[in-house]
């Protein structure tokens, strides 16, 4: 019973993402709601074309192989973008990293994103950074810190596992009066975020970056049932909580 | 085909692995994966670190100094050469626990003093929030976080008449447990359903981050 309940709930789950892409594939997807630090993130890339500044983009400290790895994997579709972007007008991402397994996904993103766009500068050496290990997020941030200090940057991105070290960050980013963009998994970096920026990712905003910022049919249809089993959730946890309180 | 499939087959292979070994409590699949993911991780973090020393070697050679640049990239080249010589001479026992030195009277101390300073940076992102927006919410940020603050700093005074101290430890654990604990719990479940959906995404091999 107990393996039969993930179980059947990994397939719904599963058969449900297929299925709604396969519908959305077909005909054109809902318009997702505009969350500002999406709308942000566009914002500071024409601007860092316009000024030929380059961006920031700090990955957090969340292995590949632990649990926050989603996370990661969502703030790797943010440097997609910002790749992208960056290497078409020979400008690529500053990027940082605070776990060993982001740094090879970063540099191949980064690669791909030039070859794309035939850069003539390619990636530069040095445009992607390992700071600091995930157990030393103080040693990260301040490292972290420093890069935002001495470099021409215009925008600051901070998508990924971070914790209330991000304050450190925020506060020398905030100084040098660098526009930020922060999207993190835990409530704490979220705290620290809320006062620095009105571009803020909360969590599952984060998590929904692939679909926002490549937009394919799965991603949608992904972020459609994952809006289906907040309700079904919402609903158990009031219902249980109506129940105690009636059965006293 | 074969560059796209590999990565592909070898991701779902792994991912579905590890999934049958959690659900049925197969621990020989999981720690085995979880060994090879291990070693691997361990390669990433010396790739890093050969990573950070170029990064900075380079910037300590080159020939345009920047605001100071690199006088900080030295500093950490040269560190980082001494930390490795102590271990080297650690693992040679020529010194002893040299390395567990370093650690205890630099990194801690420093890593101490910057976490020190942290809520001292919220209470000054609280101010200068206020200063650039005055919304209700940004009011009640800098009121909360003063509150917290105070009260777990006068909670401990003798000073502080009984009565008072109470009132505020009932207002901390209130803001605290009720408040804070349902915002932090909506987040978290938020993240736990986007985590699912993505994870899934990944099992079907629909979201590749390791190819384009």
């Amino acid at each position: 019973m107990t393996v039969l309940v993930p179980l059947v709930v990994i397939a719904a789950v599963a058969v449900f993402i297929v299925l709604g892409s396969r519908r959305l594939a077909q005909r054109e997807g809902p318009a997702l709601r505009p969350l500002a630090g999406y709308t942000a993130l566009k914002g500071q890339v024409g601007r860092a074309i316009e000024s030929a500044s380059k961006l920031h983009i700090s990955l957090g400290r969340a292995s590949l192989t632990g649990t926050a790895s989603p996370t990661s994997v969502a703030a790797l579709a943010v440097l997609q973008r910002l790749a992208e972007d960056g290497c078409a007008n020979n400008t690529p991402p500053i990027t940082t990293v605070g776990d060993g397994t982001l740094l090879p996904l970063a540099e191949n993103n980064l690669r791909q994103a030039a070859e794309d766009a035939k850069s003539t500068v390619g990636i530069p050496p040095g445009t992607v950074r390992f700071i600091a290990s995930r157990t030393d997020p103080f040693a990260y941030a301040g490292g972290v810190a420093s890069v935002i200090q001495q470099q021409k940057i215009l925008g600051n991105v901070m998508v990924g596992h971070f914790g209330q070290e991000l304050a450190i960050v925020a506060e020398v980013a905030g100084r040098n009066q660098v526009q930020q963009t922060i999207g993190s998994d835990d409530p704490l970096a979220l705290a620290v975020a809320v006062p620095v920026t009105d571009n803020i990712m909360i969590g599952e905003e984060l998590l929904a970056a692939p679909a926002y910022l490549q937009g394919k049919p799965h991603q949608i249809a992904s972020l459609q049932v994952q809006d289906i089993l907040r309700i079904l959730l919402s609903l158990t946890i009031l219902g249980l909580a109506v129940y105690r309180v009636v059965a006293g | 085909m074969f560059r796209r499939g590999l990565p592909l087959t070898i991701a779902i292979l792994f991912g579905v692995l590890t999934l049958i070994s959690l659900l049925f409590a197969i621990s020989e699949i999981g720690n085995l994966i979880l060994e090879w993911a291990s070693f691997l991780a361990a390669i990433a973090l010396l790739l890093g670190a050969i990573n950070l020393f170029s990064v900075h070697a380079q910037r300590m050679a080159a020939n345009r100094p920047v605001g100071g640049q690199n006088l900080y990239s030295a500093v950490l080249v040269i560190s980082m050469v001494i930390v490795f010589g102590l271990g080297l001479t650690d693992l040679l026992d020529i010194t002893n626990n040299s390395m567990a030195l370093v650690f205890a009277w630099v990194q801690a101390p420093l890593e101490a003093a910057l976490a020190s300073l942290l809520a001292f940076f919220l209470l000054l992102s609280g101010i200068r929030l206020l200063q650039r927006q005055r919304t209700v919410s940004s009011i009640l940020f800098l009121v909360t976080a003063v509150l917290i603050l105070l009260s777990n700093a006068l909670i401990v005074s003798p000073l502080l008449p009984s009565g008072v101290s109470t009132l505020l430890q009932q207002l901390r654990d209130f803001i605290q447990n009720i408040i804070v604990t349902s915002g932090v719990r909506g987040i978290l479940l938020g993240i736990a359903l986007g985590a699912i959906t993505l994870s899934i995404r990944l099992l079907l091999g629909l979201e590749r981050p390791y190819t384009k």
